[in-house]
């Protein structure tokens, strides 16, 4: 099978990440750091090995800020409902992701989507700026939108943030692992990272670094800290971390980090552009064909691509691809909003992301698919 | 030279200071905190060898919030 939907999960695993998963099956089977016995102790300096390589990763300012949870929907749970309280107000950006947008409508808070240009990273900023009311506590967008691939001007709106003295979060799901991000110099105080994606982790592990202050959590329990205090203890990670923390995830997400590094983001995301570009070149060949962005370049996108088949849905285009052995993902992406600003609600998109292991081949072989929907 | 153990709360912050603590020359174990160390249940400490204000200075410029300090 040709996979070409990681930007749902990364679909091939590098050897080390699978290595190090059975590593921790099999010699860092303990509750880390909570029985204090010598396998605890011993798995606990794994886990806290994976903190500091994580928080150097992203430029965080500790390894006590990097908190291990389920994946990114729950970092960004964890953010919206622990910050955002009665009376707030939230700025998101016209393109984001279920996980932002049914926390924020559950909640009832008061929020403003902002529209992000396509073509003019100042008037994206200059539109969030414009919806900054007296009460907004926090600017939350996407660092890449997973459906257009269309990338935020983070580090423009951390500035903004910083100066108006309003907190700043973002979902780097499609980010992390393809776009270098460094939460001190873009002024990030809440980053939620999806470890299954381009850190090549196992699914199951997300991770989110707090550097600014979560008033309250969504999950309490044992954290192996202060356990008579009938209250959540204040210190971090473990605050967040209640319950027996994802050990086999966790050094897999390391073995993730240590792939990229060795690699090289910026290796990566060349090779996954070229890759993306190669396909629109060929698809912007085909009249039959809808394309949504201007051709995709690595200042203004990550590698993601979407398209269309005229007059047929993208389910139905996904699965006629899909008999010819490729793997693409169709539909609205989890993310309604960005397929009603670009006019895409009612048929969604197919979507297209390679990952390092993609080849001009298996690109080739989508060409090849998609040269079936060529007017005749 | 005097011993003390300083007790952190968490493995976390432990670990954090035991690798600052080495970084600056000193003689650091960690160790499950007892109930004489840590009142409240549950927590780590770091045995230590050496200048004790210097060493609490350390953690408490990284962080490293601490519970209680005792000569063993």
């Amino acid at each position: 099978m040709v996979y070409l939907d990681n930007a749902a999960t990364t679909g091939k695993k590098p050897g080390k990440v699978v290595a190090a998963v059975r590593n921790a099956l099999i010699n860092y089977s303990a509750n880390p750091g909570r029985s204090g016995h010598r396998l605890s102790e011993k798995t606990a300096l794994a886990v806290y090995n994976v903190r500091e390589k994580t928080a150097k990763f992203f430029g965080a300012s500790g390894p006590e800020k990097v908190i291990f949870t389920s994946g990114c929907t729950q970092s960004i749970n964890m953010v919206l409902k622990g910050v955002l309280e009665k009376g707030d107000h939230i700025i998101v950006s016209c393109l984001e992701h279920n996980s932002v947008m049914r926390p924020l409508y559950k909640m009832g808070i008061d929020f403003s989507v902002a529209d992000v240009s396509f073509t003019d990273d100042d008037q994206t900023l200059e539109n969030f700026k414009n919806l900054i009311l007296p009460n907004t506590k926090m600017i939350f967008v996407m660092g890449a939108s997973n459906v257009f691939g269309k990338k935020l001007p983070i580090k423009k709106l951390g500035e903004l943030c910083r100066q108006k003295g309003i907190l700043f979060g973002v979902d780097a799901a499609q980010t992390a692992g393809v776009v270098p991000i460094n939460m001190k110099n873009d002024g990030i105080d809440f980053l939620c990272i999806a470890a299954h994606k381009g850190l090549y982790a196992p699914m199951g592990i997300g991770v989110l670094i707090a550097e600014n202050a979560i008033k309250n959590t969504i999950i309490e329990g044992g954290t192996g800290t202060d356990s008579i205090n009938k209250s959540q203890p204040e210190s971090l990670p473990e605050r967040f971390e209640s319950g027996t923390v994802n050990v086999p995830g966790i050094m897999g997400l390391g073995a993730g980090i240590d792939f990229v590094n060795g690699v090289g983001i910026d290796n990566i995301a060349k090779h996954e552009m070229k890759l993306i570009n190669k396909l629109y070149r060929h698809l912007s060949k085909n009249e039959n064909i809808m394309l949504y962005t201007a051709k995709p370049d690595l200042n203004s996108f990550a590698p993601v691509l979407s398209f269309n088949i005229k007059d047929m849905e993208s389910s139905v285009a996904a699965g006629i691809i899909e008999r010819s052995g490729i793997a693409v993902r169709a539909g609205l992406h989890c993310a309604p909003a960005a397929h009603k600003f670009m006019g895409t609600i009612d048929t969604g998109t197919v979507r297209v992301c390679p990952s390092v292991f993609t080849t001009n081949e298996d690109i080739y072989s989508l060409v090849n698919a998609v040269k079936k929907f060529e007017k005749k | 030279m005097k011993q003390y153990r300083i007790t952190t709360g968490t493995v976390t912050y432990a670990i954090k200071g035991r690798d600052l603590l080495r970084r600056y020359g000193y003689k650091v174990k960690l160790e499950r905190a007892t109930s004489q160390s840590v009142s409240v249940g549950c927590g780590y400490s770091l045995i230590i060898n050496g200048d004790l204000s210097k060493a609490e200075e350390l953690l408490r410029g990284a962080d490293v919030k601490i519970l209680s300090v005792d000569e063993i």
